[in-house]
């Protein structure tokens, strides 16, 4: 449950509260619907939960739609967000047949919220379709694209962009992410709620009570990598790093997880890890339940180094989070993680196994870059990546999109 | 005394249509033909976008320099352009392409970005608005600026240096415009004491708060 706006006054001040006030004022009343295809698990649906709450209660009239499917949909779209973020994956004209038939049978239960809205912002791939489907739409209909798609596999991309080009703008969290297209492209980068069970505080008992039921060694280092189980984070990766360092020093792994509705491939890649993982009683292979928040936030503060050795990612929501908890991170360098994660100031990017051991080596021999690098991480993280910013950035691209402004200044 | 009026604002950046530029000789030409507002952005609004950095360099084009293209004399010469300093976007776009000829005239080889690295050209638009908040007099300065976002820091002490008067932020303007007797004169001092090049926006905001509340504490 998203906390009331004046709960994070203690965590932003109250001017940027303010601030964010004003901007409601401006837009009172106007309708917004947000679309995506999973109520739970993943970022996408963590950003949408409070988004759409916050909105409201700064007086815009916001909702939060599910476009529903079935396993086979969610097989294929999840073929297509892989081919979008530059996978080979093979999509039929069945399979394209199918992405659309299910944004069809969602049409009759969506058409009043989407015809009737000022603006509509559809997130990522799967609902995409519906702006073929309402002819009788009269709001501005935005596309957010919350993956990389800089280098996409062309056959997948030919397929998507056709329907993304009929937007009337896109957002990208950033532009390394963005491809040409015929609209305004605009980049907001995402952020996380320091109050949502994910990132609060928790007492030092909550913390200790997840180290024990996990049977995590308190004397012992412990590196974290908090992912869905997806190829693409790498985490047999991440256990051929761990088994590197754990040569020279007495390391523990925690690779903790939750499924997602729209993630089918999860469980293959599950047993590929167990297998990589072996009998080791040091690496602790954790599939949690979707709503495990208070879990994953214990495993992060237990960490003391934070991994997302990903070899894709979109903009890597889990290092922000790493970082709010005061850890620096070790990351992949690839996607949005660069934009965070600065050699030396916020932790260290990586390209390989070898990498990723090295510098956690690194760490373990010197404490006081964690505390400094984990500090710095955290203010980083306080005066640009949460929630507060990021409604800031979308209340003031509502502003200039229903205004239609142009004007590269403008005085409202 | 006019109260002077606390305003703010807001960026939303957007891909400026421009291909990105792989090499040093691709940067010259699209600084060459870009849009004022892409120079502006990259100059001056940059300091506004979310970022986990504090570079060493205040504009994008000099940073790029340092990290993707691995010239660190370019990035030096690219650095020290201070954007408010120029009388118009024309003249700072006229040195930045003079420096970068310089660097190509010295260099046999020219520098370029592996994939991924490439410079993408954004532009923004700045959304203002006024917050309702005056300010009576220059000892309630300090505290003022204590409590103001950083969009607020940009719009008075950075942005304003490119709107007539030029050069001036627009607190140095009010507290001329008012000035009695020299009253004025050791907040005016505070404030052109800040070399405002080297700082963060909450950086910024600090060390102005720290000098004008230091004024008050000397009373």
């Amino acid at each position: 449950m998203t906390a009331p706006l004046a709960a994070y006054e203690g965590i932003v001040g109250a001017t940027v509260l303010r601030q964010l006030r004003q901007f409601g004022e401006k837009l009172s009343g106007i309708r917004v619907v947000h679309v995506n295809s999973t109520r739970e698990g993943g970022g996408v649906a963590e950003i949408l939960e409070w988004m759409a709450r916050l909105m409201l209660e700064l007086g815009v009239t916001a909702s939060w739609e599910i476009l529903h499917g079935n396993p086979g949909f969610f097989e294929i779209t999840k073929a297509i967000h892989n081919g979008l973020q530059g996978h080979h994956v093979e999509i039929s004209s069945k399979d394209w047949k199918v992405y659309e038939d299910v944004n069809e049978a969602n049409l009759d239960r969506l058409r009043p919220h989407l015809e009737e809205a000022d603006l509509v912002f559809i997130h990522d791939p799967q609902p995409a379709h519906l702006l073929r489907l309402c002819d009788r739409r009269k709001g501005k209909w935005i596309w957010r694209a919350h993956i990389d798609i800089s280098r996409p596999y062309r056959p997948v991309w030919k397929g998507i962009r056709p329907i993304v080009e009929g937007y009337d703008a896109s957002i990208f969290s950033m532009a390394e992410f963005a491809q040409p297209l015929p609209h305004p492209q605009f980049l907001v980068p995402p952020s996380i709620d320091p109050l949502s069970e994910k990132n609060r505080d928790l007492s030092p008992a909550e913390i200790e009570a997840v180290r024990s039921e996990y049977g995590l060694d308190p004397s012992r280092p412990l590196l974290v990598q908090i992912s869905r189980f997806d190829r693409f984070k790498d985490p047999v990766g991440v256990i051929e790093a761990y088994r590197m360092v754990r040569k020279v020093s007495p390391v523990q792994l925690v690779l903790a997880g939750g499924g997602a509705t729209d993630d089918p491939e999860g469980k293959a890649v599950l047993e590929d890890v167990m297998e990589a993982a072996g009998n080791d009683p040091d690496i602790h292979v954790l599939l949690l339940p979707p709503d495990a928040h208070r879990t994953i936030n214990a495993l992060q503060r237990l960490a003391t180094i934070i991994l997302q050795k990903s070899t894709r990612e979109g903009f890597g929501l889990v290092v922000t989070e790493g970082m709010w908890k005061g850890k620096p991170v070790i990351g992949g360098d690839v996607g949005g993680i660069r934009l965070q994660v600065v050699n030396h100031h916020t932790g260290f990017l990586v390209n390989t196994p070898e990498g990723a051991a090295h510098r956690i080596r690194y760490f373990l021999h010197h404490q006081d870059s964690i505390d400094r690098m984990g500090a710095t991480a955290r203010e980083f993280v306080r005066e640009n990546f949460l929630l507060t910013r990021h409604i800031r950035e979308y209340l003031t691209l509502m502003l200039v999109t229903l205004r239609d402004i142009k004007a590269n200044f403008v005085n409202v | 005394m006019t109260p002077f009026e606390v305003k703010d604002c807001a960026l939303l950046t957007r891909m400026s249509g421009l291909p990105p530029a792989f090499n040093l000789r691709e940067l010259r030409e699209r600084i060459a033909a870009c849009g004022d507002n892409v120079l502006f952005h990259h100059y001056c609004e940059t300091t506004l976008r979310a970022t986990f950095d504090n570079p060493d360099y205040r504009n994008d084009f000099a940073v790029w320099s340092k990290l993707y293209l691995g010239d660190r004399v370019l990035a030096e010469r690219l650095g020290i352009l201070d954007p408010y300093l120029f009388p118009s976007l024309g003249e700072l776009r006229a040195a930045t392409v003079e420096v970068i000829d310089e660097r190509l005239g010295e260099l046999t080889m020219i520098p370029w970005a592996r994939a991924g690295d490439e410079f993408f050209f954004m532009e923004a638009t700045t959304v203002m608005f006024s917050t309702g908040v005056r300010i009576s007099h220059p000892s309630e300065l300090a505290d003022a600026v204590r409590k103001m976002t950083n969009g607020s820091i940009y719009f008075h002490f950075l942005e304003a240096r490119r709107r007539p008067t030029i050069g001036k932020d627009d607190f140095t303007s009010w507290l001329l415009e008012n000035e009695d007797g020299g009253r004025n004169l050791p907040y005016i001092e505070a404030l052109a004491s800040i070399d405002y090049q080297f700082h963060t926006l909450p950086d910024l905001r600090v060390e102005l708060a720290t000098r004008l509340s230091g004024l008050e504490e000397a009373k």
